[in-house]
């Protein structure tokens, strides 16, 4: 079966304006304009099988919302091919837009002033879905999201959390067969957090979505896509299984501290006491940043020790982000020993879904 | 076949155009219903000028019979419903449409199955199902109560009204919407929205008549489409222009749609090109 999407040297150029700082800038600009070429998507080779859940990943501006927005048919490629279900979806606009769905985090496609249920009645007819298939993935949908509490109710009054499950839930009404999942839990708390996910796992298998995730956050790709793509200025700089970047590089762990305000030697001191680990200390505006190895000592003893040494208020614990070591990759801080981008073979994933 | 395969054939099949966007203009129309107090307000401030026109106008015609073919009775007649057809597609519509633009919410109307074109014109017909009603009230209020305006010359004439009246909707949904899409490439919608409704109202008979603009301007109005959103209906409201006339008129509000049809959707694909999505 050829892959659901594939994408094969996609390249996308934006011409930008140049201006000049400040009234003189603007006037030369509207006298004799001229334009800088930003390559976003330079080159991408893609190809994900039905069903597969994959991770798309990378610092901002790297090319993630440009690439998706290429899949959707929103943009036109500059260069390269693209094809989702068969389908060109920059030439086939409409036949494309049947066969996918896009949830973005920091948008809505619910109708702001009328009640959520009007919006998602409004997507059954503009899709055309059979009243059966309409009343069936309803009742399933408020099952699973837990809607019916949510469904008189205008957009504009839910919480973001509670928006989000509706936004998912509207994306899902004319059955999808890849959904395009734009930073999805951007800003939400926790528990919400972990019910979206849950949801989209389970939405995964029992419907055999394919999906395509962009985030910053290393949680939502670690629970729903066994397969990441890392992306930087435009380019594929990793496409392989997830466990083996974070097996690698996420070690890296931060504490944060908050000190009581009478301690000036304070990272001289946790340096002091934590000189067999061999952090990186940096000192803030209200305490320290202690990072260390997560292999070689437990944040329990680092913090113990921290708590000795300096006079902590308060203190938090973070992991490395899959921006930060995206970044730390392209920068050469740290780097694959194998070749970047291998060809990721779906069959032999030693993780199959879930 | 996969449950999934099943319900995209099985869709095929069911789906045709009419439903999904009546289903469009009747959310749209849920929407404005919910602003309707400020929707309100909107429509009836712009009468406030129906009343200054009116208190012009009768001074100009003491002492006159009739001023540019049009007695006092139809002129009346003639401010009052210039301003509701006026009112028919408000501020609200072009709004809209260069809020998706600005926002980037456009992005969502780009992913679904729908023609651009005919989306703005089931969106428009939503707010003007509200506006219109209102714009309806406040003409048929004032004109009746205060102003005793005129009804239509004859039955034939207001069938012909009616006619040239929907027409003219069309005409000025697909003209905002032209507008709006230059949007995309200046992304302040204000100062286009300003200009656009000046030049529009002038030039398609809502302050004056077209037959008292000088005869420079007169030439541009009548060739432009703009004059079959509230002129056109007008005339044939008052019955001042009958016979081939009619004919006349009606083709060339008819022939400006079809030509404003094709490049609204030329627009639109263009824009579409080397559109840049805002906001990320």
């Amino acid at each position: 079966m050829p892959p659901i999407v594939s994408a094969k040297r996609l390249v996308k150029r934006f011409r930008r304006p140049k201006k000049a700082p400040g009234l003189a800038g603007a006037v030369r600009h509207l006298l004799r304009p001229r334009h800088e070429t930003v390559t976003a998507v330079d080159g991408v080779d893609l190809s994900i099988e039905e069903g597969e859940s994959v991770a798309y990943v990378g610092p901002n501006g790297a090319g993630k919302s440009t690439t998706i927005k290429l899949l959707t048919g929103i943009l036109v490629p500059s260069a390269g091919t693209v094809d989702v279900c068969g389908v060109r979806p920059h030439i086939d606009r409409q036949a494309n837009a049947r066969n996918i769905s896009v949830v973005f985090g920091q948008r809505t496609q619910l109708w702001w002033d009328i009640p959520v249920i009007e919006s998602f009645r409004l997507l059954g007819d503009i899709y055309a879905v059979p009243a059966a298939d309409y009343r069936q993935t309803m009742d399933e949908l408020v099952d699973v999201l837990d809607l019916g509490p949510l469904l008189g109710v205008p957009a504009r009054q839910l919480s973001l959390g509670q928006r989000m499950r509706c936004d998912l839930g509207a994306a899902l009404i004319h059955a999808p067969r890849v959904l395009f999942l734009d930073e999805p839990t951007i800003g939400l708390d926790v528990a919400v957090k972990a019910r979206l996910r849950e949801f989209v796992g389970r939405m995964r298998t029992r419907r055999g979505l394919t999906v395509l995730l962009t985030s910053h956050d290393l949680g939502d790709i670690e629970e729903l896509c066994p397969r990441m793509i890392m992306l930087d200025q435009g380019r594929i700089v990793y496409d392989g299984a997830f466990d083996e970047v974070t097996r690698r590089f996420g070690w890296e762990q931060k504490v944060v501290v908050t000190l009581a305000d009478d301690t000036a030697d304070a990272a001289a001191r946790a340096g002091a006491a934590l000189a067999r680990v061999g952090p990186r200390i940096e000192t803030t505006g209200t305490g320290l940043e202690v990072t260390f190895d997560s292999r070689t000592v437990t944040s329990g003893e680092v913090i113990k020790e921290l708590a000795l040494a300096v006079p902590v208020v308060d203190l938090t614990l973070e992991e490395t982000s899959a921006e930060t070591i995206v970044r730390r990759l392209y920068e050469g801080n740290l780097t694959f020993q194998q070749p970047v981008r291998q060809s990721f073979q779906p069959v032999g994933d030693p993780e199959p879904d879930r | 076949m996969t449950a999934v395969e099943d319900v995209v054939t099985r869709r095929g099949r069911r789906d045709t155009a009419g439903p999904k966007y009546l289903s469009l203009a009747r959310t749209t129309l849920q929407q404005a219903i919910a602003y309707r107090i400020t929707t309100f307000f909107n429509v009836g401030l712009t009468f406030i000028w129906v009343i200054i026109l009116y208190y012009l106008w009768r001074a100009a015609y003491a002492g006159r019979v009739s001023i540019a073919g049009l007695t006092w009775d139809q002129m009346r007649t003639y401010v009052v419903i210039a301003y509701g057809i006026n009112a028919l597609v408000g501020w609200r519509t072009g709004s809209a449409m260069m809020a998706t633009i600005r926002t980037g919410d456009i992005v969502f109307e780009m992913v679904r199955p729908l023609n651009y074109c005919t989306t703005q014109i089931a969106r428009a017909l939503g707010f003007t199902a509200v506006e219109g009603a209102i714009s309806l009230a406040f003409t048929l209020g004032i004109g009746l109560l205060f102003l005793d305006i005129r009804p239509p010359a004859s039955l034939p004439a207001a069938l012909l009204f009616g006619l040239a009246l929907i027409i003219g909707f069309l005409t000025k949904v697909l003209i905002v919407f032209l507008v709006s899409l230059l949007t995309f490439w200046t992304l302040n919608g204000m100062g286009l929205m300003w200009s656009q409704q000046a030049i529009m109202q002038i030039l398609s008979g809502t302050i004056v008549p077209l037959a008292l603009m000088p005869g420079w301007l007169q030439v541009i109005a009548q060739v432009l489409p703009l004059r079959g959103i509230v002129s056109t209906p007008l005339q044939l409201y008052l019955g001042t222009t009958t016979g081939w006339s009619v004919v006349g008129l009606l083709t060339l509000q008819v022939g400006w749609l079809i030509a404003l049809w094709v490049l609204a959707n030329l627009a639109w694909r263009r824009a579409f090109r080397i559109v840049e999505i805002q906001g990320g």
